[in-house]
């Protein structure tokens, strides 16, 4: 008898966790955003509790119809008092919910949050929104050390994140449930937002507002990592690209500069300067394909290349018709860009 | 015999008092002269483009005068056969004339001695295909005449020398690749047996280069790339740049994100000027690429500058960064005019250049060092003015092109205050008579992928008429007391050529065909012809085999200004010609294509 | 009543149909790449031994259809058409919004010239777009005169305002022939 109800607290525990869970701060903002969530959880909860006994005792209370006058009026005395106690507790509740909210929300706009690590340099960040993925651009002083990437945001623990948010089609929306609230990318103007992470882990980010056919699959990989891990995918990043070693690669690569897909894609240290698709000059260390579509896998990789519309369908890259024998060569040279 | 001894008292003292009235008078500003070594005394020619490694497209001529100059007529035509922009500079050597036409580049020799006939015609052939990377028209700037040979550059990035007695070609040089987008529409410079010829493109993504060949065999001596590692930009212990922002290592690769310096830009296909005393060559490169500056944060070195080299090798002496991470397509090729100028009791050696942003630099050209920028465009907003301290252009923040937003009412435009028509300048009057524009443009920025062989820009413009709705602008700017000495206001933009004369008379021409001539010093229009078509090309002067002074133009509507009329725009779409459309969509009703060459002079014999 | 109700459903049963085809989406391109006929229009209207041959049904397909006009109107800013072409003015390449055409103004030759390239300086586009993307661009190029439907043609673009809009665009018919002959104009 005891197990049915722990497994069901397990299970409905184990949504609150999770790799895209709101419930399951691993920053600052969004651990300000739960407890504020808990505050009013629990306070309206409580006032849920005591309106639900209220209606239980008054239902109970009712049966007895023929009490007597006087017990009448000490029920009405009771009555009352509870009365201005009720009104007492909703304006206090009120009153709790209202300034929680408020600070919760002054912390969120401050530029540094009070953690103490709020001295740190922030890491500065450009995500433009594109139909439908995300093109990644770590700003730096120094113009030639700046990272472009795609659909992947690589951060350390504890420092804090500017990221300045933009889109050059229509209006997305950028949300890291286990980081953040979420912030409005419109075109035409730049919105931003603050992150700090304190927690290591890979999350997912998703979309949040609707833009086209392919909203569903516009996600984000996050990856949240301790700072020498960061700094050693930091410089990988700068790297450009390895170049083809084996024969397949070399046919993959010869096949990627003469053909299509360098009109779109861009990797650093070859030919290719497009900018309408993601960048490509570290594929091989996404976790994913196609924005959080797929899984980065040898197999996904050639469906997708074989046939992107059969797995995103209406994106932008086309239909391509690749020779069979080039699209093992393709995959072999994507796949040798780590 | 007092009274004899009286007259001689009076008289003494009145030419004493017209003395002190003749010397006070005589004290006036000292005027800048061009330094003897760059700019020779006037031999009737007119062997380069700039008439002198000065630069300063002055004729000592003054047979045609203010007093004569309305009875200028034609003294003979010739039609080029092709009826595109025609920028080039006749060239005349002894008794002939020589004459390049945009693609496809024919180079006619015209004799002089027999009113103008064809001795030959020499054809270079150059691929079609280079018409499709021309960014501003098939143009081509002039040649260049030494030692019985005429250098001439093609659109498909080719150099020739040419035998200037015969046309018959001496050697061929390919630089450039078209599917890189490369092009070549300069003249070429010949400075101690070295042809000097840059590339164009710097709208299709080029990584721009100077090249040097020798002249006696076409065998490249020295290339000089504007952008990436030190090695390829010829920076070596030479280099010593005057403002810090200019001085560290590899900076060609390290304000660029990684790799947008192979497709920057910082083209040149503008002006070359030399100083034979200092041994130095100096010009300005174009604009980095794409237009659209958020796809390339950074100072976008080596390009929107001045260089200083030397010659033979090539190595960079200094340089100054006129535009860092240009915002405007503000190409920095104008033309450099080499003057030396009494500043602080002594004669300082400078250069002067009304650049593309609308300011008049003047700057040492032994260091680097910007002594004063004036703006001589009045309505400049996009920019506040250099600092001289750091040598900065401050550019204002509201007039930032952004991504999905029109910035709108952006002065000057994308081809700027002036474009590069070249200016000139008169020893005599101290003044530099500018051809140039007032434009102002809106513009959003896009999103752009290279792909070789197409244009990367990036940018949407729609240009129109700035403040005063007059499109067109000569100001004749006094160096010395730097404020302009007149004005003359155009309806259509200027983008001809000036020519200033001995007679005190200043010659340019219109976008929609009048060549005029004004008074050098007051601006007062005193002669006009309508020639057959917009006037983009340089006027020269010469003196004829029959000692006549003549002056010489070519007319032929075209370059960026005119290419609605050349290419046969639409005028219904602004954006036409990068946004030119919607800044002339009259042009089309004013002018029409050709190219034929002028020559006018006194009535006499 | 009943032959109202009748008449009303066949009414919106017509408009249902005749929006079929204008919003239909092939994300793939119909038919398919491997199978599909290779264009072969010839730009003159002077064909030695023959008459011009009758235009490409493919045409009509992609410009009738709304998302093929408007992802063409996108692909020819991405791959900077409009870098030469501008939005239909010109500028190092002719206007292609006026009745003007040197290498033919239909579908089928505009997919020519993509792929092809000109020797006058068009670039061939045959190894960086595939052939639905060029039937894509084509069909908006013609939306640029106004020879596709006006309620196919793209009514907007998110970009500074150029052109009229091209819902308002009027008709201009390949000059020489009215509805679409082939015909290439000098010089």
């Amino acid at each position: 008898m005891r197990r049915p109800p722990l497994l069901i607290a397990a299970l409905l525990l184990g949504g609150c966790s999770g790799e895209q869970s709101a419930l399951d701060p691993a920053g600052v903002h969004s651990g300000a955003v739960l407890n504020l969530f808990g505050l009013f959880f629990w306070v309206c909860l409580i006032a849920f509790a005591l309106v639900i006994g209220f209606l239980v005792i008054a239902m109970l209370q009712a049966r007895r119809v023929d009490a007597a006058r006087s017990e009448r009026s000490e029920h009405d005395a009771i009555a009352s008092r509870l009365l201005r106690g009720w009104i007492v507790f909703i304006i206090a509740g009120l009153l709790v919910l209202t300034l929680g909210s408020y600070f919760t929300d002054r912390n969120l706009a401050l530029a540094a949050p009070d953690t103490g690590q709020s001295n740190r340099v922030p890491i500065r960040i450009k995500l433009t929104g594109q139909q439908w993925w995300w093109q990644v651009e770590y700003e730096d002083p120094n113009a030639s050390q700046q990272i472009r990437t795609a659909n992947e945001l690589h951060l350390p623990v504890g420092v804090p994140v500017h990221i300045r948010l933009e889109s050059i089609d229509v209006i997305h929306s950028f949300w890291v449930p286990n980081l953040a609230g979420k912030q409005d990318m419109i075109p035409g103007r730049h919105n931003d937002i603050e992150l700090l992470p304190t927690r290591a882990g890979h999350y997912r980010s998703q979309c949040a507002e609707f833009c086209g056919l392919q909203h569903a699959h516009m996600a984000l990989d996050v990856v949240i990592e301790p700072m020498a891990d960061w700094l050693k995918w930091r410089a990988q990043s700068l790297q450009p690209a390895k170049a083809p070693a084996t024969a397949e690669e070399k046919a993959g690569y010869a096949y990627f500069m003469e053909h299509q897909c360098s009109a779109c894609h861009s990797i650093a240290g070859t030919p290719a300067f497009g900018t309408v698709g993601p960048d490509l000059t570290h594929f091989a260390s996404r976790p994913s394909i196609g924005a959080g579509t797929v899984p980065n896998t040898r197999g996904h990789l050639e469906a997708w290349i074989a046939d992107p519309q059969g797995m995103k369908e209406g994106n932008h890259m086309p239909y391509l018709a690749v020779p069979p024998d080039k699209l093992h060569a393709l995959g072999a040279y994507l796949r040798s860009l780590s | 015999m007092i009274a004899r001894r009286l007259d001689e008292i009076v008289c003494a003292s009145l030419l004493w008092l017209f003395g002190v009235a003749a010397s006070s008078a005589a004290a006036a500003p000292p005027l800048p002269v061009a330094p003897v070594s760059a700019a020779p005394a006037e031999d009737g020619q007119w062997t380069m483009p700039a008439k002198n490694f000065a630069s300063t497209r002055y004729s000592a001529l003054d047979q045609i005068k203010a007093s004569n100059v309305k009875s200028l007529g034609l003294a003979f035509t010739f039609s080029t056969g092709v009826a595109r922009g025609q920028e080039a500079a006749p060239i005349i050597v002894g008794d002939t004339m020589y004459v390049v036409t945009p693609y496809p580049n024919y180079l006619y020799a015209l004799d002089l001695k027999n009113g103008g006939q064809l001795k030959w015609r020499y054809a270079p052939k150059p691929v079609p295909a280079a018409q499709g990377v021309a960014c501003c028209d098939y143009v081509n700037r002039g040649v260049f005449y030494e030692g019985g040979r005429v250098f001439m550059n093609t659109l498909d990035g080719q150099t020739i020398a040419v035998d200037a007695a015969s046309g018959k070609e001496i050697w061929k040089a390919r630089l450039a690749n078209i599917n890189l987008g490369e092009s070549i529409t300069m003249a070429p410079l010949v400075v101690k047996g070295k042809v000097l010829v840059g590339v164009s493109g710097g709208e299709f993504g080029v990584r721009g280069w100077l090249a040097a060949l020798d002249a006696a065999s076409g065998k490249l001596a020295w290339r000089a790339y504007h952008t990436g590692p030190d090695k390829d930009v010829l920076i070596g212990k030479d280099f010593k740049p005057f403002y810090a922002m200019d001085r560290g290592r590899n900076l060609g690769v390290k304000s660029w994100p990684p790799d947008a310096w192979k497709i920057g830009g910082g083209t040149v296909w503008g002006w070359i000027s030399y100083d034979p005393a200092l041994d130095l060559i100096y010009y300005g490169t174009g604009n980095p690429g794409p237009w659209n500056p958020e796809q390339r944060p950074g100072d976008n070195k080596w390009t929107d500058g001045i260089f200083a080299r030397d010659p033979d090798t090539g190595a960079a002496h200094w340089f100054y960064h006129v535009i860092p991470h240009d915002l405007y397509d503000h190409d920095t090729i104008n033309e450099l005019i080499l003057l030396d100028i009494p500043m602080g009791g002594r004669m300082r050696k400078v250069m002067v250049r009304p650049e593309r942003t609308g300011y008049l630099y003047v700057i040492d050209r032994a260091s680097g060092q910007v002594l004063s920028a004036d703006p001589f465009y009045e309505h400049i907003n996009a920019y506040k003015g250099v600092n001289l301290q750091t040598g900065r252009l401050v550019t204002v923040a509201d007039k930032e092109p952004k991504m999905g937003k029109v910035v709108r009412d952006i002065c000057p435009t994308a081809p700027g205050a002036k474009d590069w028509n070249p200016s000139a300048f008169s020893p005599r009057t101290g003044l530099i008579y500018i051809p140039h524009m007032n434009l102002c443009m809106d513009w959003q920025s896009t999103q752009v992928s290279y792909i070789s062989g197409t244009p990367y820009i990036g940018a949407n413009v729609r240009m129109k008429a700035g403040p005063g709705g007059y499109r067109g602008e000569l100001t004749a700017w006094d160096v010395m007391r730097r404020r302009p000495a007149f004005k003359i206001k155009e309806d259509l933009p200027l983008f001809s050529g000036a020519l200033a004369t001995g007679g005190d008379l200043v010659f340019y021409g219109t976008l929609d065909g009048w060549f005029k001539a004004i008074d050098a010093r007051t601006g007062k229009l005193l002669w006009r012809f309508k020639t057959g078509s917009g006037i983009i090309g340089q006027p020269v002067s010469y003196r004829g085999p029959d000692g006549r002074q003549y002056i010489a133009v070519l007319s032929g509507v075209g370059g960026w200004a005119g290419a609605i009329v050349s290419a046969n725009l639409d005028p219904t779409d602004p954006t036409a010609a990068k946004g030119f459309a919607g800044a002339v969509p009259d042009l089309k009703q004013r002018t029409a294509p050709g190219g034929t060459l002028y020559v006018f002079a006194l009535p006499g014999r | 009543m009943c032959s109202r109700s009748l008449a009303g459903s066949a009414v919106m049963a017509m408009l249902l149909l005749s929006a079929c085809q204008r919003e239909q989406r092939e994300s793939r391109g119909q038919p398919l790449a491997e199978t599909a006929p290779t264009f072969v229009q010839l730009p003159s209207v002077l064909i030695a031994g023959s008459q011009p041959a009758p235009a490409d049904p493919r045409g009509k397909l992609y410009e009738g259809n709304a998302y093929h006009i408007s992802e063409g109107q996108r692909l020819f800013e991405q791959f900077n058409c409009s870098g030469c072409h501008a939005h239909g003015g010109g500028d190092i390449g002719p206007p292609l919004m006026d009745d003007e055409w040197r290498y033919g103004g239909q579908s089928d030759q505009i997919v020519a010239s993509i792929a092809y390239g000109w020797p006058n300086g068009m670039p061939s586009f045959a190894d960086k777009l595939t052939e639905q993307q060029m039937w894509q661009i084509a069909a908006y190029v013609r939306s640029m005169s106004g020879n596709v439907p006006k309620d196919v043609a793209s009514s907007r673009a998110d970009e500074l305002a150029s052109t009229p809009p091209l819902t308002r665009t009027p008709q201009q018919p390949i000059k020489g022939e009215p509805g679409g002959g082939l015909q290439g104009v000098a010089p």
